[in-house]
């Protein structure tokens, strides 16, 4: 199973399938009989503005696969670098971007994911943060409804370091983030956030595999979504604790709205631990919005789709007060409350 | 939205006539009658099952409560055709019994959502946030309430007197033409109950009217009603003045229970 | 805290492994191996009419298709299914007609184990044992079931398999394998056709079974498994607590237990499933020998409104691989799930329950406590699904895990799968390891390091022994306290 080389051999059978345990809620090879032919090039003109513009002066654009390969932070340096993958037609196209923070550097990464038609994408990310640096992702994904669409990132932090992510997205005919992190603890810390707003037949998969390999790391998690409509949430974390790994503290939760009958929510918040000093904890829940709060809402006057939109609201907005970045937390508050007042 | 109509001098403001109400497969409410004319306060007393605290979700249009026969109008618009929010927009206020958290949701913020939406369903322009604060702090302040609390997320977390306390809060930002009170005691101590009673007496007027639903006499200590009406297997049995009120103190509700 | 005193003297008096002991008897057995003769030879053992012996070779032609399954978070070499023994009885007549036609060693090893047998000493008072009825299983037969007359009075039937495939067949042809299909899994098929036996029960329409019910199920010859099947049927508004206690000798090979456990509870019944796990674990120190627990155990509440509640108490096994579960078909159906793993020296245990909420207002419970010690690895693996059929479906889940020791292992896997806009699902699991203050603030008062460690962790697991009938509580608590031992220090 390797979807970079279905993509680039046009093999359907190095799809991952829901015969592979991880992959179970996010079947591809069910999906894709034929691997589409690769996507061609893109012009200026397709493709367009992002929604982080006017947030970073240094923009990076993957359009249909090509675009730059590294991008390397000097150590001690801040910077915000916008990054946008943006894809078009119903081609096939993967691409692989290597991001290097040196030491004590911060970037701040705004990412974006747009487009999509029908296309079939891949994007790989490889994140080292060296000693004491630290990066904050945020992510914004808003593809079309035919998109089949994976993220995968590897993070590697280091000692004192921080890596934070929130990555907010309304989903695709399929779609996963995928996030593995590797934990050298050394009072370095993680944070994995998520958001999810799916309708119609929309589909999004938020998996985080997150290995703490030394002694005093922190790991935070917290994602919220809900689904409407036909659609299809996943939240899958695991996080685990190598032997020797001390005084790891590491929290996940995953809280699901289901506003339909039709929709779905798969949950697996995984924890395995070969240490003993460590205190770790996960919280899943999945529910309906409250019915008596609703009534108690409308008998103050609020109408029903002002009601849930205001719970709504106040449910995902817990997770936003966590970005650092004020402009970036506004810039994604708008987003979300555009697309909540057509969703809920 | 339904136009609000004027009372007309004869008919009482809030009138409910044969109300029959069921809970699932259960009838609750078997044929309630009762009249409150504006500028009164009543009381419902009545033992626990009585149906009290049913009466006050039909009223506010509460799903999975059904009226089944029966009619129930304020003003002359008929409550029962009204969704609970255009319910509230006429100007229907309801206390609960056990008010709930909206979590993530500050509690002024809630409170002039609510607001602006009953005034925008009302044909009424929004209330301007500076106008909005002057009249929440000077609220707060009759009510003498911690103004930062109405900054934290809506009762969460609240002492059961504190949700209690910000229900009248409310009742006195929204300024409703009726107001149901459901069992608005229960859960205050007495300096508590003083303060919460006088909220209420600053809203008696003679364009309002007020149902005090309550299982003990005490609140009607301070909320002096004009009516007090015994409510029992889902009927008004005994109607009367507040010394009724007293008599039901002393005597209990056994010889009603058995009529019923 | 005089209770806990209690606990630390019974303790003390006590082996690390207390029934490994080997009984000498004259037994029976298969050929070794296994192949349609040997699926024969069971049959005709037990005098079993056609239909049984159709299916059983129907089950073997399946499972000779299938392979092993690898997802569970255990390692095992391969077993070499060919290099076993599937069939093994004391000799001695096919189901005593009493105690007396029992041997005498038999007798002498369940006494040994404490499983009241005889039950006019139990009616006179004698032993003071507590009253309930026991089936007793030795190796591959049931040799006595007791209080069977008093049962059968209030209409229950309390017998082993054997007798029932011979003597209920309606009731057996109707309800086996419609719990577990025979090809459900790879181990549940290798159990249809070549169970030995078990018990079987049936409470009728609103009876309330007038005692606890229980099976000892005992591996004593070498070289063989156990594969029992244990059905129980409680009829509409009918009630039983059952309860299954399981020990072995103390061997360097591995022993299969693949056993099938199916439970029927039709509309307003309830029924209650107890077990107490203590299969020998193999040697500490070098993980030889003990069995493999490969166990399907599912209940189908079929009925509106029954209820089925699993309770276990985990302690043995080398490596124990089980999930107890509920299929809430009617409608407001409740499934509860209790359990206690312990995994001490090598051994691994992967287990939890499945609530798979198919009806409308149905309701599960899910509370498990693991703890690793040693050099052992405990993992809890769950599912949770509401289909879209299953509005207002509701689960509530707990799931901690305590760590003793530096080397041991400790996973939580919950899959959760919520179909319908209706259904609440709340999920929470720690995993920490025992607090050092605690155990500090209780040695400061006294107690010594492994008294304090007992203290702690019949705190954490309180909650599960609750559920257990008050007879076995006891016992459990004892056993939770042996298979620490030797953890600290």
């Amino acid at each position: 199973m390797n979807l970079d080389e279905a993509i680039r051999l046009r093999d359907p059978a190095q799809l991952p399938s829901r015969r592979d345990e991880d992959w179970r809620w996010t079947d591809l090879r069910g999906l894709l009989r034929t691997i589409p032919e690769p996507s061609s090039p893109l012009g200026p003109q397709a493709i367009g503005v992002g929604p982080f513009e006017g947030l970073a002066a240094e923009s990076l654009v993957v359009a249909n696969g090509s675009g730059p390969e590294t991008l390397r932070v000097a150590p001690g340096e801040t910077r915000t670098v916008i990054l946008r993958h943006v894809s078009r037609g119903d081609g096939a196209h993967s691409a692989r971007l290597r991001i290097e923070v040196g030491g004590g550097a911060r970037l701040t990464l705004l990412e974006s994911h747009e487009g999509g038609g029908s296309s079939l994408s891949l994007l790989g990310v490889d994140l080292t943060l060296e000693d004491g640096a630290s990066c904050e992702r945020l992510v914004l994904a808003d593809l079309d409804p035919e998109a089949v669409a994976v993220v995968e990132l590897d993070v590697e932090l280091s000692a004192g370091g921080r890596y934070a992510q929130t990555v907010l997205t309304t989903g695709a005919r399929r779609q996963r983030f995928e996030t593995r992190l590797r934990h050298p603890g050394l009072r370095s810390e993680a944070r994995l956030d998520g958001v999810y707003i799916l309708a119609g037949r929309k589909h999004a998969d938020l998996t985080s595999v997150v290995r703490h390999t030394g002694p005093d790391g922190r790991t935070d998690q917290l994602t919220r979504g809900f689904a409407d409509g036909q659609s299809r949430a996943v939240f899958q974390g695991r996080i685990t604790v190598q032997e020797g790994a001390d005084g790891v503290d590491a929290r996940m939760a995953h809280n699901a709205l289901i506003l339909s009958d039709r929709a779905e929510v798969d949950a697996r918040p995984e924890l395995e631990i070969y240490a003993d000093d460590v205190a770790c904890a996960h919280g899943a829940t999945v529910g309906a919005l409250d019915d008596d709060v609703l009534f108690y809402m409308r008998q103050r006057g609020l109408a029903e789709t002002d009601a849930r939109a205001l719970l709504a609201v106040s449910f995902l907005g817990e997770v936003i007060e966590r970005i650092d970045f004020a402009a970036g937390a506004e810039r994604v508050r708008s987003w979300l409350l555009a697309r909540i007042g057509a969703g809920v | 939205m339904t136009q609000m109509t004027r009372p007309d001098s004869t008919a009482a403001m809030l009138s409910l006539r044969g109300l029959h109400a069921r809970v699932g497969d259960r009838e609750i409410l078997k044929g309630l009658d009762l009249q409150v004319p504006s500028g009164e306060v009543h009381a419902i007393m009545g033992p626990n099952g009585a149906g009290k605290s049913t009466l006050s979700y039909v009223l506010t249009g509460r799903p999975g409560y059904e009226v089944t026969a029966g009619s129930a109008e304020l003003d002359g618009v008929n409550l029962l055709e009204l969704e609970p929010d255009e319910r509230a927009a006429n100007g229907l206020f309801l206390s609960f019994q056990y008010p709930l958290e909206i979590p993530g949701v500050p509690a002024l913020t809630f409170i002039r959502s609510a607001l602006n939406a009953q005034r925008k369903a009302r044909g009424e322009a929004e209330i301007s946030a500076p106008d909005f604060l002057k009249r929440a702090r000077s609220c707060a302040a009759d009510l003498k309430m911690d103004f930062d609390m109405l900054k934290r997320p809506m009762n969460v977390g609240f002492s059961g007197g504190e949700k209690k306390r910000m229900e009248i809060f409310q009742m006195a930002m929204f300024a409703p033409r009726f107001m149901i009170l459901d069992e608005t005691d229960s859960g205050l101590d007495i300096d508590a109950l003083k303060v919460v009673s006088e909220g209420v007496n600053a809203l008696r007027a003679p364009d309002r009217g007020m149902l005090v639903i309550t299982h003990y006499q005490r609140l009607l200590d301070h909320i002096r009603p004009d009516r007090v009406h015994v409510l029992a297997d889902g009927r008004i049995v005994a109607s009367g003045g507040p010394e009724l009120a007293l008599e039901l103190e002393r005597h209990g509700y056994d010889k009603y229970a058995r009529a019923a | 805290m005089p209770a806990v005193k209690d606990t630390l003297e019974q303790v003390a008096g006590l082996e690390k492994y207390e029934h490994g002991f080997v009984t000498e008897v004259e037994q029976e057995f298969a050929p070794r191996g296994l192949d349609r003769d040997t699926v024969a030879f069971i049959s005709r053992k037990k005098d079993e009419p056609d239909w049984m012996l159709a299916w059983r070779l129907e089950a073997f032609e399946r499972w000779s298709a299938m392979e092993s399954p690898d997802w569970a978070r255990v390692s095992f070499p391969p077993i070499d299914y060919q290099d076993a023994t599937y069939y093994a009885a004391p000799k001695a007549k096919d189901g005593p007609a009493s105690l007396d036609d029992v041997d005498p060693e038999i007798l002498k090893t369940y006494e040994k184990l404490g499983i009241p047998l005889r039950e006019q000493e139990v009616l006179a008072g004698v032993t003071g044992a507590p009253r309930y009825a026991v089936d007793a299983v030795f190796d591959s037969v049931s040799v006595v079931t007791t209080f069977k007359k008093e049962l059968a009075e209030a209409g229950v039937i309390f017998c082993s398999m054997s007798e029932a495939v011979r003597e209920h067949p309606e009731l057996v042809r109707k309800y086996l394998g419609s719990v577990v299909p025979v090809t459900d899994n790879f181990f549940a098929c290798l159990n249809s056709a070549v169970f030995s036996d078990g018990s079987f029960v049936y409470v009728p329409p609103g009876v309330r079974c007038p005692m606890e019910l229980s099976t000892y199920f005992r591996i004593n010859a070498a070289g063989s498994g156990q594969f029992e099947r244990t059905l129980i049927i409680a009829d509409k508004g009918s009630f039983v607590s059952y309860l299954e206690g399981c020990t072995a000798p103390m061997r360097d090979e591995n022993q299969l237990h693949a056993a099938v456990v199916e439970l029927v509870a039709l509309e307003d019944a309830e029924i209650k499933y107890s077990t107490v796990q203590n299969w020998y674990p193999g040697d500490p120190e070098t993980g030889k020998g003990g069995i493999y627990n490969f166990v399907t155990k599912r209940a189908d509440c079929r009925g509106d409104r029954s209820r089925v509640s699993w309770t276990q108490v985990e302690t043995g096994s080398a490596i124990t691989w089980k999930y107890p579960s509920c299929v809430l078909r009617g409608r407001e159906s409740v499934g509860e799930f209790y359990s206690i793993a312990i995994t001490n020296g090598r051994q691994q245990a992967d287990t939890g329950t499945k609530m798979i909420h198919l009806g409308e207002g149905t309701r599960s419970r899910i509370i498990s406590k693991g703890i690793s010690a040693g050099r052992s690895s405990n993992t809890y693996r769950g599912l949770v699904s509401a289909h879209p059929k299953a509005r207002g479906a509701r689960n509530f889940t707990q799931c901690d895990s305590l760590l003793i020791g530096k080397s041991c292992a400790a996973h939580t896997v919950p899959y959760i799968e919520a179909r319908n806009g209706a259904c609440t699902f709340e999920h929470e699991a720690t995993t920490t390891r025992l607090s050092e203050d605690q155990l500090f603030y209780a040695r400061q008062r006294g107690l010594s390091e492994e008294e304090a460690v007992q203290l702690l962790v019949n705190g954490f697991v309180r909650e599960v022994l609750q559920e257990l009938p008050m007879e076995f509580a006891v016992e459990a608590q004892k056993l939770v306290a042996i298979s620490l031992e030797g953890s600290v220090g």
